[in-house]
């Protein structure tokens, strides 16, 4: 037992989520990720479960924690009541806490995820925005989406949206008194200590990489870094 | 003085203990819910280890029988006991009361219901089966036509099919059905011999005599497939055939097979038979609700009712072997407490 295990235990979801694991894989049979990543609930389970610290600060520097899709599959099949899905998120959180998500490809994403979503939350109410989905970023999204980004006004008027308008409806401008609403919880409860957090991590990483993270946003050479690699190495 | 022993369940334990209570001067009644003796043993074909005929145990079992004192009473509902005067007052369904010096619960197993695994498919999709009803099929030769046009087929046992399972409610390991897995893999790699079988493991708990060899058997001598992993669903595809997902935990990876046939290795659950009788007399259960004794290792047959004792898989799962040891350990117990009853 060591200092990571011990707060892996202090986290509910640890708790929670792993009692004790017979190593039976019906969690890894059942998970989406799995079939998709090299990614293993189980051995998961099996890793924390031996409460070894230097094979759960690997775990919290690698890729594998964040291939997890949070769908809880596992949590419906498991014949010990365990949850790997809410071990992972305990395991997320502390390798956020100790800074080793940005040891790992997948873990520098929370760069991203902090100044897109992280940011779009505070300053207008809403974790994502049709906006945010920039065509240039996502391809994936093909050329109807392209023409719908382009349009966007008369597409969300179109569909019944009140867009970035007072009152209310589907998109609307959240109002500035609940926006600072919105801002005062994350002030309150630690979610602005913990975004500065990613933020002065991944800053570190993107030092040790000589690429420049910006004061805000994604138009900087980190952000294109963490947002568009792929070692390929994931499967 | 004579007195009355009433036994209830006329299975394997209760026909044991009724033999060995033979040479006693007591009057043995069995209460069989039934229309005949033997319980499950009556719709099993062969049994683990040495492929035994089970209709020639359950033969056996009937013969000794002692014919001067004892009794059978067919489709008894035994529903409510209770204590009265130091003796038994036992209530059958059909308002009969029948007063008892002594109370012998072998009143057996039920098997787990395979359905409450939804995620298997069973009683949805036809070609998957029970281990029980893979027996009906070998006693009564009534394998369904496609798996009799002599081509190749797979078929996948599942192990641990509600036992070792809290979503199921059963936290219990059935102990029975790895052997089992096993025995009806190698039956089924001798009546189809095309056939090639896959168990779906956790652990093999090899516990008994001639346990482990039979494994190394099934390996080595009719080729069984052994993959480490707990199933995690069934879905049908096409033809019928079935698409079993479970990992290979040894190689780490998740899979995906098709087979023709899957059986489920159901497990041993507490008779809902006992239930009413348990209650009625606040008789305490073990976890996954088996009849508890007053000490599991030394009073392992007696209840802390006075004359009530259990034999048999009522109390825990027991092999046949271990529930005829069992009756027979629990017919000892009855004579001794009758004796000290006529002494005081």
């Amino acid at each position: 037992m060591g200092r990571l295990y011990e707060r892996l235990c202090e986290d509910l979801r640890c708790l929670e989520g792993l009692k004790s694991c017979m190593n039976c894989g019906v969690c890894t049979a059942i998970c989406p990720s799995a079939e998709f990543y090299r990614y293993d609930p189980r051995k998961i389970c099996d890793t924390v479960q031996r409460a070894d610290d230097e094979s759960i600060e690997q775990l919290l520097k690698s890729d594998t924690i964040w291939y997890c899709g949070e769908c809880m599959s596992c949590k419906t099949r498991c014949p010990r009541g365990n949850t790997p899905g809410l071990l992972i998120m305990a395991l997320r959180k502390l390798s956020q806490e100790m800074g080793y998500f940005t040891d790992s490809e997948k873990g520098r994403q929370q760069f991203a995820i902090r100044r897109v979503i992280g940011d779009s939350i505070l300053t207008t109410g809403y974790c994502m925005r049709p906006i945010l989905v920039n065509p240039a970023n996502h391809p994936e999204q093909g050329p109807v989406w392209e023409w719908v980004y382009n349009n966007l006004p008369e597409v969300m008027d179109k569909v019944g949206a009140n867009y970035l308008k007072d009152g209310p409806g589907a998109l609307r401008r959240i109002a500035p008194e609940v926006l600072s609403e919105i801002n005062q919880i994350f002030q309150v409860t630690g979610g602005q200590d913990f975004f500065q957090l990613i933020e002065e991590f991944s800053k570190d990483k993107a030092d040790e990489m000589c690429l420049d993270a910006g004061e805000l946003g994604g138009d900087n050479a980190y952000f294109s870094e963490v947002y568009t690699k792929n070692s390929g190495n994931h499967h | 003085m004579n007195k009355t022993i009433v036994i209830v369940g006329g299975g394997p334990a209760g026909l044991e203990a009724a033999a060995a209570l033979g040479s006693s001067p007591h009057h043995v009644l069995i209460l069989e819910k039934e229309h005949n003796t033997g319980g499950k043993l009556k719709n099993w074909h062969h049994l683990f280890p040495n492929f035994a005929d089970a209709s020639e145990i359950l033969k056996s079992l009937e013969k000794s029988l002692p014919l001067n004192n004892s009794e059978i009473k067919y489709d008894c509902d035994v529903f409510k006991m209770e204590q009265m005067d130091g003796n038994l007052l036992v209530s059958l369904k059909s308002g009969e009361k029948i007063k008892a010096d002594a109370v012998l619960l072998a009143t057996g197993f039920d098997l787990f219901d395979a359905y409450k695994k939804e995620e298997y498919g069973h009683g949805i999709y036809k070609n998957v089966i029970t281990s029980s009803e893979l027996e009906g099929m070998f006693v009564n030769n009534s394998f369904p036509d496609q798996l009799k046009d002599g081509l190749p087929k797979k078929i996948a046992m599942v192990h641990c099919v509600g036992s070792r399972d809290k979503k199921a409610g059963n936290m219990h390991c059935s102990k029975l059905c790895c052997i089992t897995g096993v025995k009806q893999a190698i039956e089924l790699r001798k009546y189809l011999s095309k056939s090639s079988v896959y168990n779906f493991y956790m652990d093999l708990r090899m516990y008994g005599q001639h346990f482990e060899e039979l494994y190394q058997e099934a390996q080595e001598d009719y080729g069984v497939n052994f993959i480490r992993g707990r199933v995690s669903e069934i879905a049908e595809i096409s033809d019928g055939k079935l698409q079993v997902k479970a990992e290979d935990t040894l190689s780490g990876r998740p899979m995906k097979m098709i087979f023709d046939l899957v059986v489920l290795l159901i497990g041993m659950t507490p008779a809902t038979s006992a239930a009413s009788i348990a209650q009625s007399l606040a008789l305490p259960k073990s976890g996954s609700g088996f009849l508890a004794p007053v000490h599991q290792h030394i009073s392992a047959n007696e209840t802390c009712i006075p004359g009530l004792f259990l034999a048999g898989t009522c109390r825990e799962p027991l092999s046949l072997q271990e529930s005829i040891t069992d009756a027979r350990a629990a017919a000892l117990k009855i004579i001794e407490w009758l004796k000290l009853k006529d002494n005081h």
